[in-house]
């Protein structure tokens, strides 16, 4: 019966799995006790990596990264509000969403891994500063859980039945959620960068 | 929804995974808001965005 569980519901039981971790590091103090000693990573992805000392000697080569870095996210929201936009029924409404859905995925996903990449040498760059910016750690937690969102719990969610199977409230609750979790990492993602 | 209508394993995870991260993002927005409101009444004294404009 317990197996039987288990194996039905094993993605739903690992987003449970997933929140109480949570917060369980948020109830035992497992972040605080780990974020000091977390300064002499920042300090030396500054000072000592080569990805800091490009950054911070090289102006034009961290410029260019950046510019990448700043395509790459447009391209992410791209995909992302053609995809969700069109989920809510305002815009694309000719092309049937499962295409869409299935058709900016790639794209998406090509479009995520170069602004990680790129984002890690932007942030070596400026590690001892951002290491003190709440605004970054709301920015990489938010990044993490979106991307695991997109990847693992509302792509398969949508490309497993045509989407006149699903209730509509659904289809909107997640579109509305992808849009904001994305603006709140571009929205995040700038405020670092005037703070 | 599945056979016979039942919320099956992507389902039930979808909605939830949605549902705790959108209320997640929305009261940290909420909050950033509020203490934007804050920091404006001490820089300002008062903050009236619909009453009236010119007193802010």
């Amino acid at each position: 019966m317990l197996g039987s569980i288990l194996s039905q519901y094993a993605r739903t039981l690992s987003v449970f799995a997933v929140l109480l971790l949570i917060v369980l590091i948020e109830a035992l103090g497992v972040r605080e006790a780990v974020y000091p000693g977390l300064l002499p990573f920042f300090t030396w992805m500054r000072e000592s990596s080569w990805l800091g000392v490009i950054g911070t000697t090289y102006g034009s080569v961290y410029a260019t990264v950046e510019a990448v870095h700043l395509l790459s996210m447009a391209v992410l929201g791209g995909t992302v509000l053609a995809t969700d936009l069109r989920l809510l029924g305002v815009i694309f409404k000719d092309i049937p969403s499962e295409t869409l859905v299935t058709g900016t995925h790639k794209c998406f996903r090509w479009a995520l891994l170069v602004a990680i990449l790129t984002g890690i040498f932007c942030a070596a760059g400026v590690g001892d500063k951002v290491y003190y910016m709440q605004v970054f750690w709301i920015k990489m937690l938010v990044l993490l859980l979106g991307s695991c969102y997109m990847l693992f719990i509302k792509q398969p969610f949508l490309t497993s039945r045509p989407h006149a199977e699903i209730n509509p409230w659904m289809i909107r609750l997640l579109a509305i959620t992808s849009m904001l979790t994305w603006f709140t990492v571009a929205a995040t993602g700038r405020w670092i960068g005037f703070s | 929804m599945g056979d016979n209508n039942k919320w099956d394993d992507k389902t039930v995870a979808a909605v939830s995974t949605a549902a705790i991260m959108l209320g997640g993002l929305l009261y940290y927005w909420v909050g950033e808001g509020q203490s934007t409101v804050e920091l404006l009444e001490l820089a300002y004294g008062s903050v009236k965005f619909f009453n009236n404009p010119l007193v802010f």
